[in-house]
């Protein structure tokens, strides 16, 4: 996954060839889907948003000049479907029913996992963000910095703040481990 | 590095509690759900816009072909993209504003007029404004908006006309008029010029902004309306629209109220940090502009957008540009080529020669 291989298939896909443009799709579509879900906190919602996305970046494919910075660009523009998205549905009055975890079936750690729901939802933004690229398909640094257009300094700093930020609020909450 | 050591015990927690199967994607469906732009990719980009491979500096060069209109024809770009770049229509709007729905409602406006100001300050030095060939860039704005005939921006100082850009869209004709001066600079914008333009459309600055971030600053009341405000910064996408030679905006921030029960911008306020360019007479100036609006789809008489120069106006030319630059900016004009350092040399020594014999 190289800046060059992103950079050739935009403009490849620029050239009629909606193969190369599917190839970005699939390269993104998990970080989409998982920066999305952090807004979102909703899985479906979050695959919405993240094809939406695509569709959005397909037609704003033209106007990106940095073709190496297709990954970034495209959560950038994800980010701001989902935000959008996460305003329609608090306007309509319909909240986004948090899910906690992975299935909402009532097991017996439900409240821990309730915790640990409402802390995540209480850290930032960004520093939500990078758990769920980091947890939701197991990225490695390297690939999420390429993602985010960062560092990995940058990437390694933020996990531990969000981890930090997040002991500290499950302290607070009485979790126990 | 990776010194996560401090919390690992939260890693087995947290992927319990976040990880997924890997996710696939479905091109086939989604450009099945998507047909424009399944469409648009089994086409090809050719006739929707600037090609990726269009440089900001082929641009450039292409603007500067023609001998007779290049320097205002790049000014006049410059302009617009200011112009444009403050209006309503290039809002990131959202909040208990939606995006989307202030996205379609601005699409469906057809004319507005805006009011405001602009103001060009040295860095650094509050207040002090910046003088150009006597007239401070301090100006009170009136833009005339139709989506059919095109874009009208006059600038005043004290009531008096410093200013008038007509982009004519069904003709293709832009023209500049400067009332002091009694002078006028109008030409045809080519398809390279129409598609700069075209970018900086209401949909595609809405879609530039998407491609930024921009913050929720909370609520406020202008003028009675309920809006709510948002924050917008160093968008990549703004600033790389332009090359640098030509306006070299380094920092860009602003905001904007949009009323939360209208879904449309109410006011928008904008700071740029703008480097030695052509755009700032290769001086570093900010640009503050605040528009105001309200008219939204009143009648706007074709007349107004007319690129026909006034009678008793005569060309602008290089040399009427020359006169009023200083000779520092004349040498950072030469430098990256825009204009003949031999040029400047000449007129140096007119100068000089002038200054020796007076007669």
């Amino acid at each position: 996954m190289t800046d060059l291989e992103d950079q050739n298939l935009v403009q490849r896909a620029l050239e009629a060839g909606p193969e190369s443009f599917g190839e970005l799709c699939r390269r993104y579509y998990p970080s989409l889907v998982a920066v999305a879900d952090s807004i979102l906190l909703d899985h479906h919602l979050a695959e919405d948003a993240a094809q939406e996305a695509l569709a959005a970046a397909c037609r704003q494919l033209p106007k990106l000049k940095k073709p190496e910075r297709f990954g970034p660009w495209t959560v950038a523009i994800c980010r701001n479907v989902a935000k959008d998205m996460l305003r329609g549905l608090q306007r309509q009055r319909k909240p986004v029913e948090v899910c906690r975890g992975h299935d909402c079936d009532g097991e017996q750690d439900d409240d821990q996992k309730a915790i640990l729901a409402d802390a995540l939802q209480q850290l930032p933004q960004h520093l939500r963000e990078v758990l769920y690229l980091r947890f939701y398909n197991e990225m490695s640094y390297r690939q999420m910095a390429k993602v985010l257009g960062a560092t990995e300094q940058v990437i390694d700093g933020r996990i531990r703040r969000a981890k930090k930020k997040l002991a500290v609020c499950l302290k607070k909450a009485g979790f126990r481990r | 590095m990776k010194h996560d050591n401090d919390h690992r015990s939260l890693d087995p927690l947290l992927a319990r509690h976040i990880q997924r199967e890997p996710e696939t994607f479905d091109f086939e469906k989604w450009a099945e759900t998507h047909p424009d732009e399944a469409r648009l990719l089994r086409d090809g980009y050719k006739d929707t816009g600037r090609s990726a491979k269009t440089k900001p500096y082929e641009i450039w060069r292409f603007i500067m072909e023609s001998k007779v209109t290049r320097y205002s024809a790049a000014a006049v770009i410059v302009l617009a993209m200011t112009l444009v770049l403050l209006s309503p229509f290039g809002t990131p709007g959202n909040g208990g504003v939606v995006l989307a729905d202030v996205q379609q409602k601005v699409a469906g406006i057809e004319t507005m007029i805006i009011r405001g100001t602009k103001t060009f300050t040295r860095p650094g030095k509050d207040g002090d404004v910046f003088e150009f060939d006597g007239f401070k860039g301090e100006f009170d704005l009136v833009k005339y908006i139709s989506k059919q005939y095109g874009l009208v921006e006059k600038g005043y100082v004290k009531d008096k006309l410093i200013y008038r850009i007509t982009f004519n869209h069904p003709k293709r004709q832009t023209l500049v008029v400067l009332p002091p001066w009694k002078k006028y600079v109008t030409f045809t914008s080519t398809d390279k010029v129409v598609q700069l333009l075209e970018n900086l459309t209401p949909e595609g600055i809405v879609n530039l902004l998407m491609a930024g971030d921009y913050k929720e600053l909370g609520q406020d009341s202008i003028n009675g309306v309920e809006t709510e405000v948002f924050g917008f910064q160093n968008s990549e996408a703004f600033i790389g629209l332009s090359p640098k030679t030509l306006f070299d905006i380094q920092n860009l921030k602003g905001r904007v109220w949009i009323g939360i029960k209208e879904q449309l911008p109410v006011l928008v306020e904008g700071d740029m940090v703008i480097g030695k360019c052509f755009m700032s007479m290769f001086n570093e100036l900010n640009l503050h502009e605040v528009n105001t609006f309200g008219d939204y789809n009143i009648e706007l008489d074709e007349d107004i957008f007319d690129t026909n120069p006034p009678e008793g106006y005569t060309e602008l030319t290089l040399s009427d540009i020359l006169q009023v630059i200083p000779i520092e900016a004349k040498t950072g004009l030469a430098g990256p080529g825009l204009i003949p350092a031999g040029f400047v040399v000449w007129k140096r020594r007119r100068r000089k020669k002038a200054a020796i014999h007076p007669s």
